[in-house]
């Protein structure tokens, strides 16, 4: 038996994190696959993408591949995880960091 | 602009510096304008529609507003209307206030000194004699007292009808004006010359009657403002008890079958009352107001069983909005008690919250499939009317709506839609838009 405090979160909560999860999921997945369609489309329908000069003799395409692309992904990888973890605090368990602070304030002398 | 909207147009125009430089200045040959300008739509798009996802993070409280700017930094050809928008007496009459007053009318009436006093002491004074005319001493000179008890402009030309005590006081004339709230003298504007042609007295009588104006503004704020708070004491205090009765049988009753269950709804309840008697301000986080909701639904849950089914669906851009605290549990339990109490086979309650980036509001919806209520409590309640008797508020749980939606209006103004729609037998839906902050 838990010797904790801590309540149980009822099924309907759970479900309703779970959902709210999954549209946060489904959602950095669009925007994830929008940005991997959108490259070869960038490539085919615009010369500039290709042709043009950036930095160093660079492409705009060939610096997006080389370097652009990686960023993304660990952005949209790091933002997907802080949304999904602060999603899951504020909907599952207690009332969150104020609600702590009324506790502690219950507990000083 | 309102907080929220000033970081969004910060990044706005970070998305369009950084097109424009990319597509523009840093490379050879530039792409074409139509081009750019669909990147930078592209772009900006996904900044409005993914602005409101970024948690935020732990909010700061925001109890206290802004502060005015200081008015020390105003210079002294001020147009008075500049003076009168950005007068700080209307935060009320205080020393802080009364100084920065003095500090910023002062090069408008041409006065050597200024001095602001309530009925009593003198708030503020700036200026010649600022030495013995102490800011929180008594009231030394005739003249204020005159201008005080008579409610009418005092003109005064030689030093001795000042009446002030200290033999060296430089001030030879003064012009004092009451300032009033209504009809009540709540202070006076004095403006003192070191020489004999006193300040224009029409001047002075229109800044004082400005700063009363503002006054009494300050005193209408500070009186919405209590009874907004009054409101939300109320609405905690309709807490009603029977809930508590019942969660407490429950609880009586599953102390023996299941003891740990009943541990968990006591710690829930504990829960809810502490969430509801600590809440301070008018606004909290979404994600509280929701632990709030389904702390008590999960209470009623246990009594009710089976017959009580919840379903929420929140969108996750909602959880760090700021909604106003103790509105949507009152929703709730009126879709509790009044829609699936009555049912024999019960019913299901959904919360649904959204966000919507692009005309920046909230909207929460509480639906339940219960048994509605009849068109001619809807009409009552969607006309705003406060429901009568005792009987009527407790079958249709009226004031809690009616309540709220006072609330709202100090809250918001006309910003805010409340609306209720009923089908007799298959239910009621509330759906609440508020601006998103």
């Amino acid at each position: 038996m838990d010797d904790g405090v801590d309540g149980r979160d009822t099924p309907a909560e759970v479900d309703a994190t779970f959902r709210t999860l999954r549209r946060v999921a489904v959602g950095y997945f669009v925007v994830f696959l929008v940005a991997i369609v959108g490259f070869p489309l960038l490539a085919i329908t615009l010369d500039w993408w290709s042709a043009s000069r950036l930095v160093g003799g660079m492409s705009p395409g060939f610096l997006m591949a080389a370097f652009g692309l990686y960023a993304f992904f660990a952005l949209i990888g790091i933002a997907a995880a802080s949304l999904s973890s602060a999603v899951e605090a504020r909907m599952l368990g207690g009332p969150g960091p104020s609600g702590d602070a009324l506790d502690d304030a219950d507990a000083a002398p | 602009m309102r907080g929220g909207s000033q970081p969004l147009a910060v990044a706005l125009a970070a998305v369009w510096a950084v097109v424009y430089l990319v597509t523009q200045v840093l490379v050879h040959p530039p792409l074409g304008m139509l081009a750019t300008l669909a990147i930078g739509v592209v772009l900006s798009t996904a900044v409005v529609l993914g602005y409101p996802s970024a948690l935020r993070g732990p909010r700061v409280s925001r109890l206290g507003s802004p502060r005015p700017p200081d008015p020390r930094g105003v210079r002294s050809g001020l147009a008075i209307a500049d003076a009168g928008r950005s007068m700080p007496l209307r935060s009320g009459l205080t020393p802080d206030a009364a100084r920065r007053t003095a500090e910023l009318i002062r090069p408008l009436l041409g006065g050597d000194a200024i001095a602001i006093t309530d009925t009593v002491q003198v708030l503020a004074f700036v200026g010649h004699g600022a030495d013995h005319h102490r800011v929180g001493g008594a009231l030394q000179t005739k003249v204020s007292r005159k201008a005080i008890d008579k409610g009418r402009t005092v003109v005064v030309h030689g030093r001795d009808d000042i009446g002030c005590p200290e033999p060296g006081c430089p001030l030879q004339t003064a012009v004092v004006a009451p300032l009033a709230i209504g009809e009540r003298v709540v202070g006076a504007l004095k403006v003192y010359r070191v020489h004999d042609e006193p300040a224009p007295r029409v001047l002075v009588e229109d800044m004082a009657s400005m700063l009363s104006l503002h006054l009494e503004l300050a005193e209408m704020d500070r009186e919405r403002h209590l009874a907004a708070d009054a409101r939300l004491d109320a609405l905690r205090a309709q807490i009603n008890p029977h809930f508590l009765f019942n969660v407490l049988n429950t609880i009586a009753s599953k102390a023996r079958t299941d003891p740990e269950e009943a541990r968990q709804l006591l710690l829930r309840l504990s829960d809810f009352f502490r969430y509801a008697v600590r809440q301070d301000g008018h606004f909290a986080e979404f994600a509280q107001e929701y632990f709030f909701v389904r702390t008590y639904l999960s209470l009623e849950q246990a009594r009710y069983g089976d017959r009580l089914r919840v379903r929420y669906d929140i969108d996750p851009q909602v959880l760090t909005t700021r909604v106003p605290v103790l509105t949507i549990q009152p929703l709730v339990e009126n879709a509790v008690k009044h829609g699936i109490a009555d049912k024999v086979s019960g019913g299901t309650i959904r919360l649904r919250a959204r966000v919507d980036p692009l005309t920046r509001t909230t909207s929460i919806r509480v639906s339940d499939d219960g048994v509605g209520m009849p068109p001619e409590v809807l009409a009552r309640l969607t006309a705003g009317e406060r429901p009568g008797g005792a009987e009527e508020r407790d079958r249709h749980g009226g004031v809690g709506l009616w309540n709220i939606s006072q609330r709202l209006s100090t809250l918001f103004g006309e910003r805010y839609s409340l609306d209720v729609e009923s089908d007799p037998g298959h239910g009621t839906t509330v759906d609440l838009r508020i601006p998103l902050r």
